[in-house]
């Protein structure tokens, strides 16, 4: 029954919020539905008994690529840029023109064809049942960590140093007075 | 019938859609990230589910903690490209955004 309720609240939770990440026409509020549908998708992985990848998306999304992205928007001005042809609905960006239009027939039709797929071949080799709602889980956590430091370890290595030079690249992109700071070094040496 | 591995792949669908309409549809450079963080956790989402349905082993799992932490790079970096474009050119509209020196 709490499975259940779960799933369902995750999904909903996940659905909406990415409708108002698509649909809101300020990007501020589409940040704040993005954070609501990441703790939908880590209610999800609940759901399937992965309690520390939910843990870490909790973790590593929302308390840290969410606010990386609200302080990007702020740092920018916070606008969004509204077609200023006519509009279908005066909410949405983008709404009534033929780029809107182009866009939802190209969604529904990758939609239909994955639909398809599922439906036809993908499925049939998998056995068809639900997850049972009364099974308790053993925790991954112990089977995680010795996975990470046996089987993938060197991608588990590789991850750490990637981690450290996009930092320190986006430190390095992302300071503000390069040229000035530059020529302060050029004349220190002369 | 409801949490079965047909209704996970129809969400992860979803939101793989809604990540694609986003890219396509809005003009602001920190939108299309907010659009690519959605198709990455689509995939993520997939992984975690065939690993409970079909394998049963965990490795589905570590690949979605290794996209986890390749999307929080690309989001860092990503944000940093454009902060530092909008402190050259004072705009982050993709029609715009060309080069990335003065």
């Amino acid at each position: 029954m709490f499975h259940k309720l779960l799933f369902i609240m995750s999904t909903v939770l996940t659905v909406a919020s990415a409708l108002v990440v698509l649909l809101n026409k300020n990007i501020m509020h589409a940040c704040i539905a993005l954070l609501g549908s990441l703790i939908g998708i880590a209610g999800l992985y609940l759901t399937l008994g992965a309690d520390f990848v939910a843990a870490t998306q909790l973790m590593v999304y929302v308390g840290g690529v969410v606010i990386l992205m609200l302080f990007a928007v702020m740092l920018t001005g916070g606008q969004d840029f509204v077609s200023k042809t006519q509009k279908l609905f005066d909410l949405t960006p983008n709404m009534g023109n033929a780029t809107s239009y182009s866009v939802g027939i190209v969604s529904a039709a990758l939609f239909g064809m994955i639909i398809y797929g599922l439906t036809e071949s993908s499925l049939s080799s998998i056995p068809k049942k639900d997850i049972d709602p009364n099974l308790i889980e053993a925790s991954t956590l112990e089977r995680l960590g010795e996975l990470l430091l046996t089987d993938h370890v060197l991608a588990f290595e590789i991850s750490s140093v990637l981690l450290l030079g996009a930092l320190v690249g986006a430190a390095i992109i992302a300071r503000p007075d390069r040229s000035t700071s530059s020529s302060a070094n050029t004349s220190e040496e002369q | 019938m409801m949490m079965s591995l047909a209704s996970y792949l129809v969400i992860s669908a979803f939101l793989f859609l809604i990540g694609i309409a986003v890219i396509l549809s809005r003009k602001s450079l920190i939108a299309i990230l907010l659009g690519i963080e959605l198709i990455l956790n689509a995939a993520a989402l997939n992984f975690v589910t065939y690993s409970r349905f079909g394998s049963q082993d965990l490795d589905g799992h570590i690949m979605t903690l290794f996209i986890i932490v390749v999307a929080a790079a690309e989001a860092a970096v990503g944000l940093a490209i454009v902060i530092r474009h909008f402190q050259l050119k004072e705009t982050i509209h993709i029609d715009e955004v060309s080069q990335l020196k003065e």
